[in-house]
Formats: C-alpha cells, sequence, structure tokens
C-alpha cells in the first residue's frame, strides 16, 4: 500500500532524543495532504508509512483554495493521560474554496526539519471540488487520540 | 526490562464539500462525534441506547447550527442594507 497509516518509527526514536515538543508553547506541526494514483502534483504518488522519517513532496497535492503545499498549521491541545495511556490531541483543520483529491496525509514537525509524526490513511480518495476539506480528528481519550502511547 | 507497550495513532473523520462549504448535517455530524464515541465493542444494548442518544445529540445541533447561519445571515442583509446594497441584500437573504 502507498499510504500506509503508522507512527513513524523515526518519530519514536525521536521522542527518546527531546525532538518533539507537543506542549501549546512547543514546536510549531503541520499536516500535508497526499494523493495516491497520480493524484498528486506533476501526477506523481505518494509512497508513506512506518518508515518515513520527513516531509517529502512526492505525492503531495497541488495548492489549491487556502491549502498550500507544505499543509496547514497544527493547533496543538497541550499532552495529556487516561490511565496509563499519555495522548496529545490537534484541533480539527479545514481547507476552504479548495479542489483536493486526497487519500492521506502526513503530520510532520515544521520546527525541526521537517520530521515525520504519523502517517494518517484516509482509506479511499477525498475529494472536495471548490469547497471545504476537513481533517476532523477523533475523540481524545485513551483509545482514540490522534497520537497515544500505551 | 521497561517495555513501553505500544503508540498508535487514531483514525481521522474527513468532511468535504463541492461549491461551498459544509452542511448543516455535516457539522452536526462532526459536532456530534466529538461529543460521545460509541465503542463497536460495547454490549449492543448499552451500544443502542448510546447510538440513540448520539442521533438526539445530533439533531440538536443540527438544529442549533441552522439557526445561527440563519441568524448570521439575517444580520450580514441588516448590514449590508445599511451599505445601500439593496439587491445583493436581498440575494444574500434568499439564501
Amino acid at each position: 500500500m502507498a499510504i500506509a497509516q503508522a507512527m513513524c518509527t523515526a518519530f519514536k526514536q525521536e521522542l527518546m532524543l527531546g525532538t518533539h515538543n507537543f506542549a501549546t508553547n512547543g514546536n510549531a506541526f503541520k499536516l500535508a495532504l497526499f494523493a495516491e494514483g497520480g493524484g498528486g502534483k506533476s501526477s506523481t504518488t505518494a509512497t508513506l508509512g512506518a518508515a518515513t522519517t520527513a516531509l517529502t513532496t512526492t505525492g503531495e497535492v497541488a495548492s489549491s483554495g487556502t491549502y498550500a503545499t507544505g499543509g496547514g498549521a497544527l493547533t496543538k491541545v497541550a499532552p495529556t493521560t487516561s490511565g496509563t495511556t499519555a495522548l496529545t490531541d490537534f484541533a480539527d483543520i479545514s481547507f476552504t474554496t479548495a479542489t483536493i483529491t486526497a487519500m492521506g496525509a502526513l503530520i510532520y514537525n515544521d520546527t525541526n526539519s521537517n520530521k515525520a509524526v504519523c502517517v494518517l490513511d484516509f482509506t479511499s480518495n477525498k475529494t472536495s471540488t471548490s469547497g471545504t476539506f476537513t481533517v476532523q480528528f477523533p475523540t481524545a481519550d485513551a483509545s482514540n487520540a490522534i497520537i497515544r502511547i500505551a | 526490562m521497561f517495555d513501553l507497550g505500544s503508540g498508535s495513532v487514531g483514525a481521522v473523520n474527513i468532511m468535504t464539500s463541492d461549491n461551498g462549504g459544509l452542511s448543516n448535517d455535516q457539522i452536526a455530524e462532526m459536532a456530534a462525534n466529538k461529543i460521545m464515541y460509541i465503542s463497536d465493542e460495547a454490549p449492543e444494548p448499552i451500544r443502542l441506547q448510546a447510538e440513540a442518544f448520539k442521533d438526539r445529540v445530533r439533531n440538536l445541533v443540527q438544529y442549533y447550527v441552522e439557526l445561527a447561519r440563519k441568524e448570521e445571515r439575517a444580520t450580514i442583509c441588516a448590514r449590508v442594507r445599511e451599505a445601500g446594497q439593496i439587491e445583493l441584500a436581498n440575494a444574500i437573504g434568499r439564501l
């Protein structure tokens, strides 16, 4: 599969190295959208998964509406715990008046060399035509939060 | 040995629209998803009750989303009309 949902392996290592800071006054994180099957810029196809280490332009969707290549800035919710699970969350993000077809996304650290955090697989192509493309993050709990360490 | 356990990534929900913004239904659905999550593994009687409650939440949110949009349009219409743009105000009023 060209886009496979995963917490990037390099990210796990970088957590131990203190590379990523999810505090509200910490690093800046972004979400970039990617296409499969030639839907990206210059008809390129994304290959994203656990082995992804940093933002790549291959397969990223083209700028449209309020979506600019490199993606949109995420608004962080401070990390917390639930039982024995640590978790963090982001506010939902929307791109408006945009014509986009995306199969997945990459969350990456915009402050630290665009290092990859996780890959999101939408499981099918999602399309907006001169409309709104919204990514809604899951409930921030121990079972569903976008990023969890149990 | 110190075992961290596992790191996991949650499933996102994608909402899209064509030739305009998200509909009242879509916004109500997003709000309901944030207000309550129903586990697929919940016992059926509990899951059914939860789903019924979530439907009521969704319907309530949808009503107030519609009301908020309608009232916002009314305010915009009034401001545009005050600025002398009567035709534009009427067009917004028909949305």
